[in-house]
């Protein structure tokens, strides 16, 4: 429950994953097609993660592994980890492979996100120490979450280090005033 | 699909940079409100029928038992969601009572506070500004280490006269002086001023 407050943590569970329904739901409204709110065994539907991890849990559906851990994305990453567009395939990539690992056990998604990881993470330091901001935008739509979040820190961190060898830290506004723009005509 | 309205919610305010606060978000706030509202309504109804059917929901799991389990499911998940909205967003609050007096809270923050967060804020403001009281100190200054006790700033709105430590000053617009860091940093943070680099 330490993290029951994490929104980065409550927003990976909310990215869909394919399940199969084992038992019969009555009174619900998931699928927006049929009239009687019933939910018969055995179809196919895509469930945010917290549902069907819950509904795995107790025998009620049972969840598969999402695209993004298929087989061509498996290919992909191994061919060229770094380049590979992994946000529009789930922008929470690691830790719903985390979460998903637990939940299923299939051991082989840990090394994937592994060697993802290790590849990505000096891509995305190198840029992030190096790149001008030209060259950033293209690069970062190729980023999930997690990795934006690496790249921010490292572009601080070469900032604040930056700032820190020009000569020391300075009086700052509070940030929250800082978006103020001076209204037009004062 | 149950909980989408909610994670809308956290997304909005993900979205933002962080420290900086989005208007509250009344509208989807009563939407997943509401959604919990009609997730009861299917819950007890759902529990009655099994209750009118005698079937014991440990034993007998059966299709009534699973529909009332998801839509409990979404009210443990809605909530957590409401929760985390509005527990973040205090943590941003209260961050805001070390670098601004309540009384000087701007009308364009102001705004984005709901009514209780901003009750929220002056007793947290409030209770911080009594206890440095207590304690004859203010915490809220030399956030940064100091160098030298004295600065040279740039006035950047018209202030007017006002009482420093040492001296009577004109904080007219535009002007540049050299003042002591602690009381010169107060202005900083509210940015009437600007500190300028020698």
């Amino acid at each position: 429950m330490a993290k029951y407050y994490d929104i980065d943590d409550i927003l990976a569970d909310e990215e869909l994953v394919p399940a199969v329904f084992l038992e019969a739901v009555n009174g619900v409204g998931l699928l927006q097609s049929n009239e009687t709110n019933r939910i018969e065994p055995r179809s196919k539907v895509e469930l945010p993660f917290w549902l069907a991890s819950e509904l795995h849990l107790r025998q009620a559906a049972s969840v598969n592994v999402p695209p993004c851990y298929n087989k061509k994305t498996r290919e992909e990453i191994g061919a060229d980890g770094a380049h590979v567009d992994l946000r529009s395939r789930c922008s929470y990539f690691y830790q719903l492979g985390c979460k998903i690992v637990q939940l299923i056990g299939d051991k082989t998604i840990g090394s994937l996100l592994l060697v993802a990881f290790q590849i990505r993470y000096k891509e995305v330091l190198i840029k992030a120490h190096t790149s001008a901001s030209i060259l950033g935008p293209k690069f970062l739509s190729l980023l999930t979450k997690e990795e934006t979040k690496l790249y921010d820190a490292a572009k601080s961190s070469t900032a604040a280090f930056k700032s820190w060898r020009m000569g020391g830290p300075r009086f700052q506004k509070a940030s929250v005033l800082g978006r103020k723009r001076k209204p037009i005509g004062e | 699909m149950y909980g989408r309205k909610a994670s809308q919610l956290l997304k909005e305010f993900v979205s933002g940079e962080p420290g900086q606060l989005t208007g509250f978000n009344n509208d989807v706030f009563a939407q997943v409100i509401e959604e919990c509202d009609g997730n009861i309504l299917h819950l007890q109804a759902l529990l009655r029928k099994m209750q009118e059917e005698g079937s014991n929901n440990q034993t007998n799991k059966n299709a009534d038992h699973f529909g009332a389990l998801v839509h409990h499911l979404s009210l443990v998940r809605n909530k957590r969601c409401l929760m985390a909205y509005v527990y973040n967003r205090a943590e941003v609050i209260q961050n805001l009572g070390w670098t601004i007096k309540h009384a000087d809270l701007p009308a364009a923050v102001k705004e984005k506070l709901s009514i209780s967060e901003n009750e929220y804020f002056g007793k947290h403001s409030s209770n911080l500004q009594s206890y440095m009281l207590d304690l004859n100190l203010d915490l809220a200054v030399d956030m940064v280490p100091p160098k030298d006790p004295y600065i040279k700033v740039r006035v950047l709105e018209e202030i007017g006269e006002v009482l420093l430590s040492d001296q009577i000053a004109n904080l007219a617009m535009h002007s540049i002086l050299f003042l002591k860091r602690i009381d010169a940093e107060s202005f900083i943070s509210q940015g009437k001023m600007e500190e300028l680099t020698s």
